[in-house]
């Protein structure tokens, strides 16, 4: 008898959710949409990296096989005139922060703190440094070289 | 059925005694018939609302930084940069403003339709007790903006709490942190809003419902006697009420963005500087008087209020002369509140 009842009151209970129907979809619209915008909340926007272009030297100022020394945001990065084009790295010692140096002679980058020397092409020689010069992406236009810094906007929510 | 039989065989419970208990509880919840109409039932309003005020609460938590340098500046980028900030944000604020409202009205219909009466004089003095919190989170969490206004009333706000007699300065120093308006106070008043006062306010409105249940609600004279059950009808209500109350706080929060004023100055005080308008009354109400006497009146009315169900028997045993008082007073608190307020609003 109990389960009779109870039965019924199941049949009951679905007839009465068809005919709230209406209601039940909207509330379900209206929690999908919440739960939606509460995501894109909580996740927040990825940024595209933007980049900054510097004009860092002309064709032919730089002999081959040498570099030319800049400060680009306060930090040095250096221009390499190579075989097969232009290329420029971050003059900030991969092993522990130093500032290189380029000697010109030798045609190679070396790191007064711990002896580190790395090839005209960034790469590491000898020493401690456990990976090559960092490098910027370079490109030529019409007898001009450029490089290309990422944008680092110092706030407290990037 | 064998995700039921599995989560049965670990939590061994009588699960036809189960259905049966929340078929009593929830389903077949008996609710007079007065509460068709809406005027009579809309006490879950704030409920719903305080729902949407803690889930929107976490969420800007995501965000808020509550330090003197980062609390504008967090609000700023919650308001402006976030996806769906202002929104989130937004429903916050106005959250804030329609629970107070729903809960003057929630009071306004309990006081005249005389639901405080024996044997529900605890069940008002919760409720006054829930209203009071409610003011204070409304407080505390305004002062989190940090805006010259929000500075400015935290400022105000606190000092008063100093005049209060015997406990007064020993709570000043409590909130504030020390002396001044610090890096202290914000972290103590947001400690306060989103720590303290949220786990009491729920127990408290735990303890309102159940009384309620208990009870049964009260009816009101001249409808006619029956009852029906909490579902589907009462139940289809709530969610329209929160489909409703969704609807709006979005429709505001797009209409009436939250503002975020200047910066908090604690070198200048800003030329005007109001309350919320939920504390114009007592706002305008202190202008009037001494403040220590202003104080005075405020705590007494307080007194009262809660203690209201008890003090009404006892002025008045005839019952007749008691429904009398209690429209009497009632109706002078309601005239002298909205002309305080209205007094408040329209002058700068």
């Amino acid at each position: 008898m109990a389960e009779k009842e109870s039965r019924q009151s199941r049949r009951d209970f679905l007839q009465v959710f068809t005919r709230g129907a209406p209601l039940g979809l909207a509330l379900f619209g209206a929690a999908a949409v919440f739960v939606r915008n509460v995501l894109a909340y909580l996740f927040p926007e990825r940024k595209v990296k933007k980049y900054h272009r510097y004009l860092v030297a002309r064709e032919g100022e730089i002999p081959l096989g040498q570099a030319k020394r800049l400060i680009i945001g306060g930090k040095p990065v250096f221009v390499v005139h190579l075989e097969d084009g232009y290329k420029v790295f971050s003059g900030i010692c991969t092993h522990l922060g130093c500032i290189v140096r380029w000697e010109k002679e030798k045609e190679r980058f070396y790191c007064p703190c711990h002896k580190g020397v790395f090839n005209k092409r960034g790469e590491v020689v000898s020493g401690p440094p456990p990976e090559p010069l960092v490098p910027f992406r370079v490109e030529r236009e019409s007898g001009l070289v450029f490089m290309y810094v990422e944008e680092k906007i110092k706030g407290p929510w990037s | 059925m064998k995700l039921k039989d599995w989560i049965l065989e670990r939590f061994p419970i009588d699960f036809q005694k189960f259905v049966e208990i929340n078929e009593r509880i929830f389903i077949k919840e008996p609710i007079p018939l007065h509460m068709k109409k809406w005027f009579y039932c809309m006490g879950a309003t704030p409920l719903i609302l305080f729902g949407f005020q803690l889930v929107t609460g976490i969420l800007l938590t995501f965000y808020f930084v509550p330090s003197p340098e980062m609390a504008y500046e967090s609000v700023r980028h919650i308001t402006e940069d976030v996806r769906f900030g202002f929104w989130i944000r937004g429903i916050h604020r106005w959250g804030s403003n329609l629970m107070i409202i729903a809960l003057l009205l929630h009071m306004t219909r309990v006081f005249f339709t005389r639901a405080y009466q024996k044997p529900r004089e605890i069940n008002w003095m919760i409720g006054v007790a829930l209203f009071m919190l409610t003011l204070t989170f409304a407080f505390t969490g305004y002062s989190l903006t940090y805006n010259q206004l929000s500075y400015w009333a935290t400022t105000v706000g606190t000092n008063m709490i100093r005049e209060v007699p015997l406990v007064g300065e020993w709570l000043f120093l409590f909130l504030r942190g020390g002396e001044d308006v610090s890096a202290n106070t914000l972290t103590r008043f947001y400690t306060i809003h989103i720590g303290f006062l949220p786990p009491i306010l729920i127990l408290l409105i735990a303890l309102h419902i159940l009384i309620l249940r208990i009870q049964g609600v009260s009816e009101p004279e001249g409808y006619p006697k029956g009852h029906y059950s909490f579902y589907p009808h009462h139940f289809y209500k709530i969610i329209i009420a929160t489909l409703f109350l969704l609807t709006l706080l979005t429709t505001l929060s797009v209409i009436y963005p939250p503002g975020l004023g200047e910066p908090a100055n604690p070198a200048v005080t800003p030329p005007h500087i109001k309350p919320e308008w939920y504390f114009f009354p007592v706002y305008r109400f202190l202008k009037l008087v001494p403040l220590r006497v202003g104080i005075f009146s405020v705590a007494l009315f307080l007194v009262g209020m809660t203690f209201w169900p008890f003090i009404e028997p006892w002025i008045a045993r005839e019952k007749r002369r008691r429904i009398v008082l209690g429209y009497v007073v009632g109706s002078l608190v309601l005239i002298s509140t909205l002309a305080l307020t209205f007094w408040e609003t329209v002058e700068m």
